[in-house]
């Protein structure tokens, strides 16, 4: 094939698809900076007499707090749920390693909580964590607490709520990955191991999590790419309250832009949403190339 | 330690089942919730089975009440099949294209499509919002709710399929053209067939992304009626005095399709997991 001809035919195959994500999604980036520096509303929308305000959506909700606030309390979430999701997903990724019984058939059953929508799941804890839910239950029953606790209704028990139902998504993820990076340790490192004696602790800690730094890495930041995003979770089993407690980056952007159709404001914080994935997207980039040169 | 070892044969299987069990405890709940009368629901201490198995809930729907499981159900199977559509018909040749073809910028696309696979739907919802209102695609209609879906399917199809395109030897696509074939018919005959279950992956979950949006499906579409079953559940959330046992079985058909695709096609799912994110 000459040159020029397979030049057009990848670009042929290629572009379409490209040219819809473009439109799609590069566009709506592009677009939310030139909305976020107007001031565009449910007034003005139709008429376009939307005045150019510069900065005054960022230093309106930077000087409010509301932004502050919002960034920190999706900043404790991912913190929060990826530790979680990685320990747990961690531990199952080893039980199910030592190939018993069931074991495979057993792991890919786990794999359904990330299958499921994320408003099943939101469903299913708000009915599990409500006042008259089976956790109460279940703890009143155990009498390790006396009365109910209203778990939805004061604020950190809110937000261990959302952490929770947003955990349960993401341990099959975390488990999956890691079950792939622990098939690619080799088995001779373990025997000469157990020949010098090693117990399971010191096999664990000296030899599996060293060697699966790597993959553990490219958990983190991909764990915190998508659990940063978080909506369903949030908007359905709290809705951001109590007062703003668990409001994150991305139902406070809808509630400007939706509730009270403040479309500037809402560009504004998706901005700002989007600097916060730039960043750690650029560390992960730069984690690959390094492991691609050693 | 010794009597672990010498139990082990039933005693890790045993755990093991006891953990998933425990783990998967809030679908069997979503289930059992759906099939209990609403006084059995709140009552103390609660039943772990439905005493007085009703399946009202779901006949309810069909006899026609304030909301209609079926339509919603109906809604989120037309959304989901068309962004399918137009995410495996752009992704298959695109992943074929980035694979098999050296041509400059493909580096470059590759990571457009990596790129964009990353960004969540909050982040473009708003200026999404107001081009389809400029294009007059807000409204009673499922098209904007389609397209925007499609962009979750298209990137992720791109990076599995390509994983599998850039694996299938040089020597294939030279004996096609000795024996005649041109560009597409190798692609059509020699290269798509063997791809096949890269194409599974990429249409299941193409599909499943689909399935479970919630705010596309929310925002775009301005007639109830027309909503997705995720955005039914939502609304039926709102309602000061939630019917569980309603929202139960509406949570439970909409699972319906995820475990039958689960069931089937199980194998595909893990690939595309391991595949997707990890390379992706």
């Amino acid at each position: 094939m000459s040159k020029f001809k397979e030049w057009r035919a990848g670009y042929l195959f290629a572009l379409p698809a490209l040219a819809y994500m473009l439109f799609f999604v590069g566009y709506p980036i592009i677009d939310n900076i030139r909305l976020s520096l107007l001031d565009v509303n449910v007034m003005n929308l139709v008429n376009g007499d939307q005045p150019f305000v510069g900065f005054d959506n960022y230093t309106k909700l930077f000087r409010e707090g509301a932004l502050v606030k919002v960034l920190q309390n999706t900043l404790v979430f991912t913190m929060m749920c990826i530790a979680l999701q990685f320990v747990v997903g961690l531990a199952f990724a080893l039980l199910f390693q030592l190939s018993f019984r069931f074991s495979q058939r057993l792991r890919g059953l786990v794999m359904i909580s990330w299958l499921l929508p994320a408003t099943i799941t939101a469903m299913m804890f708000k009915f599990m964590f409500g006042s008259g839910g089976i956790i109460n239950d279940v703890l009143l029953r155990l009498h390790l607490i006396q009365a109910p606790i209203e778990w939805l209704v004061e604020r950190h028990t809110a937000m261990f709520t959302v952490i929770l139902a947003n955990t349960w998504i993401g341990i099959p993820f975390n488990m999956i990955l890691l079950t792939t990076a622990l098939t690619t340790i080799p088995k001779d490192i373990y025997e000469s191991a157990a020949i010098d004696g090693a117990n399971v602790l010191q096999r664990f800690f000296r030899i599996t999590l060293p060697q699966l730094k790597s993959a553990i890495l490219s958990l983190l930041v991909l764990g915190f790419i998508y659990t940063f995003k978080v909506f369903d979770i949030v908007l359905i089993i709290t809705n951001g309250g109590p007062v703003n407690s668990t409001q994150m980056m991305s139902t406070f952007a809808y509630k400007l832009s939706f509730d009270q159709f403040q479309y500037s404001q809402g560009a504004a914080v998706a901005n700002v949403m989007f600097l916060v994935l730039l960043v750690v997207g650029f560390v992960y980039m730069r984690l690959l190339n390094r492991e691609e040169r050693s | 330690m010794t009597l672990l070892k010498k139990n082990a044969r039933w005693l890790l299987p045993l755990f093991g089942i006891i953990v998933t069990a425990v783990f998967l405890f809030p679908l069997y709940w979503l289930a059992a919730t759906s099939f209990k009368t609403e006084a059995e629901i709140f009552q103390t201490p609660q039943t772990w089975f439905p005493h007085q198995f009703q399946i009202e809930s779901y006949t309810e729907q069909l006899t026609g009440s304030s909301v209609d499981i079926f339509a919603g159900f109906r809604n989120s199977l037309a959304i989901s099949v068309g962004a399918l559509i137009i995410s495996t018909l752009l992704a298959i040749p695109a992943s074929y294209g980035v694979a098999r073809f050296r041509f400059p910028g493909r580096h470059l696309f590759v990571l457009l499509f990596l790129v964009t696979q990353m960004l969540p739907a909050s982040l473009i919802l708003t200026p999404l919002f107001l081009l389809f209102k400029q294009l007059g695609l807000i409204g009673p209609s499922y098209w904007s709710t389609i397209l925007a879906n499609a962009t979750a399917g298209i990137p992720f199809a791109v990076i599995i399929l390509r994983t599998y395109f850039v694996t299938l030897p040089k020597e294939l696509e030279e004996s096609a053209k000795i024996d005649g074939c041109n560009t597409l018919t190798t692609f059509f005959r020699i290269m798509l067939p063997i791809a096949v279950p890269g194409v599974v992956v990429a249409i299941v979950f193409s599909f499943l992304f689909a399935w479970g949006d919630l705010i596309y499906g929310m925002t775009f579409i301005s007639k109830e009626s027309l909503r997705p079953i995720t955005a039914g559940i939502y609304n039926f959330l709102g309602f000061q005095s939630t019917s569980w046992n309603n929202t139960m079985a509406f949570g439970t058909v909409s699972i319906i399709p995820v475990a039958l695709l689960f069931i089937f096609v199980q194998r595909y799912i893990v690939s595309g997991l391991t595949n997707g994110a990890v390379k992706g």
